[in-house]
């Protein structure tokens, strides 16, 4: 468990160190991918397997590549010096995410979560879609949920077609006639 | 086998606490909460905030996963936030396409006027 929990662990903090260091935007979206990995990993340690494969689908396969089309329509391709990627805010920036970071990993530390023994987790899929509609004794309000969500992501689809799309007339449109 | 041996094999096989998983989730949130503070991309703005949400998400897992009380509620609230993360994206890379069409960069310290 040591062995996999380092690696995952290890795996997941130096991509998103990767991520937010390189000076290539199309090695952070790699790297981002990889930390998305490291994380799906830990839900399989975690008793999740289901949503380490909703992780893989969506996070590694889907906004993965949602995120490379944007870097191909929105950078010119140019090596970068380091300073140029980065605004003026480095320094305050480390100390707020520092400061965050130590925070957020000591309170959670000291705090005394009684009793914790894991294998709670809904192992078997059957049990992660009764918790998702709100039945057989799992909270009730995930079948709201589960509803608005449906919604807002229709909602999100159109909302992504109508903001991108380019209006008639406007900016060229290679071998398309108007 | 000499005791020592099978008292590493013990400790190499023993349980995580779950301190072990939320100390990572903060860290890496932290790393995001860094990256989108200082890059002034705003494509990797989105990404530093994909990783924060998944710092997140690893901790609410962490958290269905060790508490009795918690019944599996966090991974059910994970997909929730999953799908929520996929909407964000969508539109914020829709807004960042528009944005470039006008202003021809996307990058956030020279798109400051909401109007054109």
């Amino acid at each position: 468990m040591i062995v996999a929990f380092a690696f995952l662990a290890g795996m997941t903090l130096v991509s998103a160190l990767g991520v937010v260091v390189s000076r290539n935007v199309v090695h952070s979206a790699l790297f981002m991918s990889g930390s998305f990995l490291g994380v799906a990993g830990f839900f399989v340690m975690l008793n999740a397997p289901a949503l380490a494969a909703f992780q893989v689908l969506i996070y590694v396969g889907a906004v993965t590549v949602v995120i490379l089309f944007g870097i191909m329509f929105t950078q010119r391709p140019q090596v970068r010096h380091f300073r140029t990627i980065l605004q003026r805010q480095l320094w305050p920036g480390l100390f707020v995410a520092l400061g965050v970071g130590a925070f957020l990993a000591y309170v959670l530390s000291i705090e005394d979560w009684a009793g914790t023994e894991p294998g709670n987790g809904p192992r078997e899929v059957a049990a992660l879609g009764e918790i998702l509609l709100g039945v057989n004794g799992s909270p009730p309000i995930f079948g709201l949920l589960f509803e608005v969500i449906s919604v807002l992501l229709l909602v999100a689809v159109i909302a992504a077609i109508v903001i991108s799309r380019r209006k008639t007339g406007e900016g060229v449109d290679r071998g398309v006639e108007e | 086998m000499p005791p020592q041996a099978q008292q590493f094999i013990d400790a190499l096989n023993a349980t995580i606490p779950l301190e072990g998983y939320l100390v990572v989730g903060a860290i890496m949130f932290a790393i995001g909460a860094w990256g989108a503070l200082i890059r002034r991309n705003a494509v990797v703005v989105f990404m530093c905030i994909e990783l924060m949400i998944n710092a997140v998400n690893l901790t609410l897992v962490a958290f269905a996963d060790y508490l009795p009380g918690a019944r599996g509620a966090g991974v059910g609230y994970a997909v929730l936030v999953i799908a929520v993360a996929a909407a964000e994206v969508a539109v914020g890379l829709a807004i960042a396409l528009a944005v470039y069409r006008t202003r021809k960069t996307v990058n956030v310290d020279e798109v400051d006027l909401m109007k054109g």
